[in-house]
């Protein structure tokens, strides 16, 4: 998807892919739609599931294999493994030694995933400037990643707590980008993009809480949803031009793991983007 | 986006039609203001109308806000459609702001 | 407008000493956790030295058993590391202590509108509680994830505001107050984690202090008017080792509010 003939001070459309798994893949759908309409996209920004989306489409893959190499990766196997020195520490600290690099999966399946998915690629192979966002795990703050590796930066973003041990990068432990800010929309406010186009969603909540994990995870949903929720409202107001919201409706329940129901996925997020099609069009005429 | 303007009592009655935009904002907060400057603050936003609103759209809706509360007065909203209900609801505004069902009990709302 | 922070919302009766010297009437209440008990106090209208006697005695009783670490654990979560969770016998210490402070009273006691906000475990939402028992909504709103269970109020399991919303100002907003004093704080970061609590107190504490910076921006934004921040320092670390930290805390929250007067006197008046 490249830049497109364009005006240097003409409308920048940026796109901003935030939490959601498998949900997230309704991005292709949202990139489907954009290029039928001739719209280009000028940058991206990824966080958690999103920023697997954000790399493949800055890196200039089509739908079709994006959506592929999606399925390929993404699946149940990723977390068949368990990390059994981290579930020792729990309960023998003082053996095992429990310390911040806790993750209940074992995260090789996953490192190799990825490589064989982008392999070495770097923010600088990318053809629109790309940007991550993960969390760093001792101060909070949200870090963006702009360069180096790829894989490094995707796997840091999905580092989900409990799960994922934090990934070090740069002598930075890191976490999933969703602690800090679920949908990074901030960031392409900062790199002045004028049209912001945005798809994020909810973490679930627990059907019941009847463990501390179980218990840990529907604090983490709780506050990051509030967060997501409060940081859209917050961009929204401090934006000079306009954000448009992607959002897809799901009929059904998508897992964690549903891989096999992406097509419906990238399905509602077409939908979802048409919705905005029309006065899109009118702001990239007008202004 | 067509803006007609009725008096209830001392409430002003704004019913918009159309789009609340990026593009319409500029002539949105214009008819606002017009009545903030003619000394009516207590004024219902009739949205029962409303197709589509944006980030922008919002952000002009949130002047009036502030304005007619900065000279004791309100702007509230009536009859929000579904979709625009979700946006104003994904922006945090219905935090901020009051929402009715209808004009009707949205002009009762404002303190005889 | 009291926001979270656990013992170091003990400044906002620094706050409080300021406005009642320079006779500023509050006119709305609003509390979130630990918040919400200086917030319900400030509403009842009990008269300075009373208030600042029993949060003193509160805090003091609280530790004056042999284990008192648990209940350190309770109340300051980050600056502790807490191996296993501190128990039903420190928890029901700290309700007895809370029951103490407010008796029977209710929301209708009250001398001006008091909102206390909690989150409700199931669904997320934040939850504003403004009648019925204080007691019970002070206990829902103060229940710090993990350390404390969440409290039934309404038939709903509630536990800490500040999971929702840790600056609860929408009310007064959409009220249409001119003037709203916002006191909060973070939850302070763990530097070493020892134990699974600690780690799942430190991912809910990024979240949350996430969420306080984000909340009070949109509504600085949001508001026509003034949100004036009282933000307290301490210089030193608040441990509650010996609760004679108290008045430096209470210090300092009468020198954070001395700070906007200028600011607050000029907006009274214009």
């Amino acid at each position: 998807m490249s830049a497109g003939a364009r005006e240097p001070n003409g409308p920048r459309v940026a796109v901003v892919l935030g939490s959601g798994s498998v949900k997230c893949a309704a991005a292709l759908g949202l990139l489907k739609v954009l290029q039928r309409e001739g719209i280009g996209v000028d940058m991206v920004v990824g966080c958690s599931g999103g920023s697997l989306y954000a790399a493949l489409i800055a890196l200039g893959h089509d739908v079709a294999t994006a959506e592929a190499m999606t399925r390929r990766l993404w699946t149940r196997e990723l977390t068949s493994r368990r990390n059994h020195r981290s579930f020792l520490s729990v309960f023998l600290p003082g053996v095992f030694g429990f310390d911040e690099s806790f993750g209940m999966v074992n995260d090789r399946l996953i490192l190799e995933r990825l490589k064989s998915a982008f392999g070495e690629a770097t923010f600088e192979k990318a053809r629109i400037p790309l940007y991550l966002t993960a969390t760093d795990f001792h101060t909070g703050e949200q870090v963006v990643f702009e360069s180096g590796s790829i894989v490094d930066a995707v796997r840091a973003s999905i580092a989900i707590p409990y799960v994922f041990r934090p990934w070090p990068v740069g002598g930075r432990m890191l976490v999933d980008g969703f602690m800090s800010d679920p949908m990074p929309v901030g960031v392409a406010i900062r790199q002045g993009a004028n049209i912001i186009v945005t798809m994020g969603f909810e973490s679930p909540y627990q059907q019941k809480i009847n463990s501390p994990i179980r218990f840990a995870f529907q604090l983490s949903s709780i506050t990051s949803n509030n967060l997501l929720k409060a940081n859209f409202s917050f961009h929204n107001l401090a934006h000079h031009a306009e954000i448009l919201p992607i959002l897809p409706e799901f009929k059904e329940s998508i897992h964690l793991f549903d891989t096999d129901k992406i097509p419906y996925v990238i399905e509602e997020g077409e939908r979802a983007a048409e919705r905005q099609i029309p006065y899109l069009r009118r702001l990239l005429s007008g202004a | 986006m067509e803006i007609t303007t009725e008096q209830r009592g001392t409430v002003t009655v704004i019913s918009i039609a159309g789009s609340v935009d990026g593009m319409t904002a500029a002539s949105l907060i214009g008819s606002f203001r017009a009545q903030v400057t003619g000394g009516n603050i207590r004024i219902v936003g009739d949205f029962a109308r409303v197709e589509y609103t944006s980030s922008a759209g919002l952000r002009a809706l949130l002047e009036t806000v502030k304005e007619t509360r900065q000279q004791g007065g309100d702007l509230r909203l009536a009859g929000v459609q579904p979709d625009v209900l979700r946006v104003l609801e994904l922006s945090g505004f219905t935090h901020i702001l009051k929402l009715f069902p209808d004009i009707e009990s949205a002009v009762a709302s404002f303190p005889a | 407008m009291i926001g979270s922070g656990s013992i170091k919302c003990a400044s906002a009766l620094g706050l409080l000493r300021v406005l009642r010297r320079e006779r500023i009437p509050v006119h709305l209440a609003v509390g979130c956790s630990a918040g919400g008990i200086y917030a319900s106090a400030l509403a009842l209208g009990w008269d300075l030295e009373t208030l600042e006697r029993k949060s003193y005695e509160a805090w003091q009783g609280l530790f004056a058993r042999l284990d008192y670490l648990g209940l350190l654990q309770i109340l300051l979560p980050g600056l502790f590391r807490p191996s296993a969770p501190a128990g039903l016998l420190a928890e029901k210490r700290l309700n007895a202590a809370l029951r103490a402070f407010y008796g029977e009273a209710t929301f209708e006691d009250a001398k001006i509108p008091l909102h206390l906000v909690a989150t409700d475990l199931k669904t997320g939402e934040s939850v504003i509680l403004s009648e019925g028992r204080l007691f019970d909504a002070v206990r829902a709103s103060v229940a710090i994830p993990v350390l404390l269970r969440p409290w039934t109020v309404g038939g709903r399991l509630l536990f800490d505001g500040g999971a929702s919303d840790p600056l609860p100002v929408s009310v007064a907003i959409r009220e249409g107050y001119d003037i709203i004093l916002a006191m909060g704080f973070e939850n302070p970061l763990n530097e070493r984690l020892g134990s699974l609590m600690s780690l799942i107190s430190q991912t809910t504490c990024i979240t949350m202090n996430n969420l306080l910076k984000s909340t009070y921006s949109f509504y600085s934004a949001a508001h026509h008017a003034e949100i004036v921040p009282i933000l307290p320092t301490f210089d030193r670390h608040i441990g509650l080792r010996d609760s004679s930290l108290h008045p430096y805390i209470i210090e300092r929250g009468e020198e954070a509010a001395a700070k906007q007067l200028p600011f607050l006197r000029r907006l009274l008046a214009g």
